[in-house]
């Protein structure tokens, strides 16, 4: 469980977080996101105890970050932005050293090694110099390193930076095969990345949340209506007159047509299913019904227009 | 304890992962040597008091050469904020760093004990001497070494950490010198003197040299070496801010 709790933090005369609020119930897996320079990776560095709010309190399972920060960092795995990789030293020596500096020895260590070189797939690079691996093995190489000592709070910043698209996908479905046990954080300014792994977001900018939510409220929250597309073959001015004329729809417009075939976006609320009112009205005059489909907003267009919301919002409060 | 013995055994392991460190030790032995043999021929006295006399100057440039990768090499790589995130004290990071650095000195002082050795089979050394000199060795290395590591938790780039550690190990060194110190007096008197007997290090190091074991000597050294730790101690928590 992470609790932030009106974080601040001035870096000279730069706010890189302003007022920032947030939790993460055990178990949650968290998308962090938003543009390079909004906060996220200085937050990261907040809750994992490398920098001290200017404002504001955080705590990691009940355990406050500035009264007890050895028990909080006992118990997170965290991978910084700048993977901190020893790369004079072997795989097994610098998975060694963390594990001995996170506490580990013994048969739990040996026990550890194994299960964190399996799950990340380093068996075949184990005893080789990490400054010879390739930036796939190097990035497997620091989630081994926070994932260590089995800790219950996973803090990972940009986890998937510069990697190629099969080794994103691995790196997902690590993440999600961790998700039962462990409360997770992970940042990204990729948005795709986030929905296969989460739904649950806060976006970030310019040092502030601007939403906090599921993916479908905050697509709600943002865009105001739900979006179909529907194609029919029909002359495209009759065809708008007799979707507008369905209960329920509150626009129109034509995406594109060809000769005797258009194709339409239609918007109608949220919780509303307009599909078989459209589909018989398409029917009832005997036109063919080329397609009908829902079609959920990008993750990209919910945050250009709640970063646009959340920059209005602002000018009216200050004027 | 088991914490600053995890970094100190990963610290001193990096110092031998390099070619670096064999490179530094091999220069640090022949140089010393040679500097002490064409005198020491010369001479014809079996004692080592060049040997000793001469490294307060060198070790401004060799010992801020151990520590100038200490922090500032974690800190470019990106490793200062794993250190930093681990469950250990800052403080506790700092000593592994110190005493590994200290370690890998010792081992190149040791290189030095041919000397001695031919000594004691060619004449008749003061053993005194010869004992307090390495004593005065230590702690003279101790004390710059504190100094180096303070200035390469200041700075990003190894270089600039060599070179403010090197300057900072030469200004102790200045302030021993009675030549600097007179002419800091003609500037505002008494300071040049008040400046040598709590910095300057001359005087502390000469008595060790003749095997005067005197407290004095001792709790300068060691007192400021533990004001240099001190302060990149509290360098280190005062980062966070």
């Amino acid at each position: 469980m992470i609790e932030v709790r009106g974080v601040t933090k001035r870096f000279g005369p730069t706010t890189a977080l302003d007022d920032v609020s947030f939790r993460l119930e055990q178990g949650e897996i968290l998308g962090f996101l938003g543009p390079n320079g909004a906060g996220k990776s200085t937050a990261m560095k907040i809750i994992t105890t490398f920098l001290a709010p200017d404002a504001g309190s955080v705590t990691v399972d009940g355990i406050d970050v500035a009264e007890r920060p050895l028990d909080v960092r006992g118990r997170i795995g965290y991978l910084p932005e700048n993977n901190p990789l020893y790369v004079d030293m072997l795989v097994r020596e610098y998975l060694d050293f963390v594990g001995r500096a996170r506490g580990l020895g013994g048969a739990r260590l040996k026990q550890r090694l194994d299960w964190v070189v399996d799950a990340c797939g380093l068996g075949s690079v184990y005893g080789k110099a990490i400054h010879e691996l390739s930036k796939g093995y190097k990035q497997r190489t620091g989630l081994a390193q926070a994932l260590i000592h089995d800790p219950d709070v996973l803090i990972l910043d940009e986890p998937t930076s510069g990697l190629d698209p099969l080794q994103i996908i691995g790196i997902r479905d690590l993440i999600q095969g961790l998700a039962d046990e462990k409360t997770i954080i992970f940042s990204t300014h990729i948005l795709q990345e986030v929905a296969p792994v989460t739904d649950r977001v806060v976006i970030i900018n310019g040092g502030r949340i601007i939403a906090d939510g599921r993916i479908g409220e905050l697509e709600r929250r943002a865009m105001g209506s739900n979006r179909l597309y529907v194609g029919v073959r029909a002359a495209a001015d009759e065809a708008e007159a007799a979707l507008s004329a369905v209960d329920g729809v509150e626009s129109v417009s034509l995406a594109d047509g060809t000769d005797g075939a258009a194709r339409f976006e239609v918007r109608a609320p949220f919780g509303t299913d307009v599909r078989s009112a459209l589909s018989g009205a398409v029917r009832a005059r005997g036109w063919e019904l080329l397609e009908l489909h829902e079609s959920p907003y990008s993750l990209e267009a919910t945050f250009i227009a709640l970063t646009r919301q959340a920059r209005d919002a602002r000018e009216v409060v200050h004027g | 304890m088991g914490n600053v013995s995890t970094i100190f055994r990963r610290e001193f392991a990096a110092y031998f992962n390099s070619p670096i460190a064999y490179i530094f030790i091999i220069v640090f032995i022949v140089l010393n040597c040679g500097l002490f043999m064409t005198p020491f021929f010369l001479q014809g006295n079996a004692d080592m008091r060049d040997f000793f006399g001469n490294l307060p100057l060198f070790l401004i440039f060799f010992i801020p050469a151990v520590t100038m990768r200490l922090w500032a090499e974690d800190k470019r790589n990106g490793t200062f904020e794993l250190l930093m995130t681990l469950p250990m004290t800052g403080q506790q990071v700092m000593l592994g760093k110190y005493l590994a650095a200290m370690a890998f000195y010792v081992v190149a002082l040791l290189g030095t004990l041919p000397i001695p050795i031919m000594l004691a089979m060619l004449g008749n050394p003061d053993l005194g001497a010869v004992f307090g000199g390495y004593l005065g060795a230590l702690l003279l290395g101790g004390l710059y070494m504190a100094v180096g590591i303070f200035a390469s938790g200041l700075l990003r780039d190894q270089i600039s950490a060599f070179i403010l550690g090197m300057l900072a190990c030469f200004l102790l060194f200045l302030l021993g010198i009675p030549a600097v110190t007179a002419t800091i007096d003609g500037w505002l008197g008494g300071l040049g003197a008040f400046l040598q007997d709590t910095l300057g290090l001359m005087s502390h190091y000469q008595a060790l040299q003749r095997g005067v074991l005197q407290l004095g000597d001792l709790a300068y050294f060691l007192g400021l070496t533990a004001v240099f730790l001190t302060l990149n101690a509290l360098w280190l928590e005062g980062r966070k801010f």
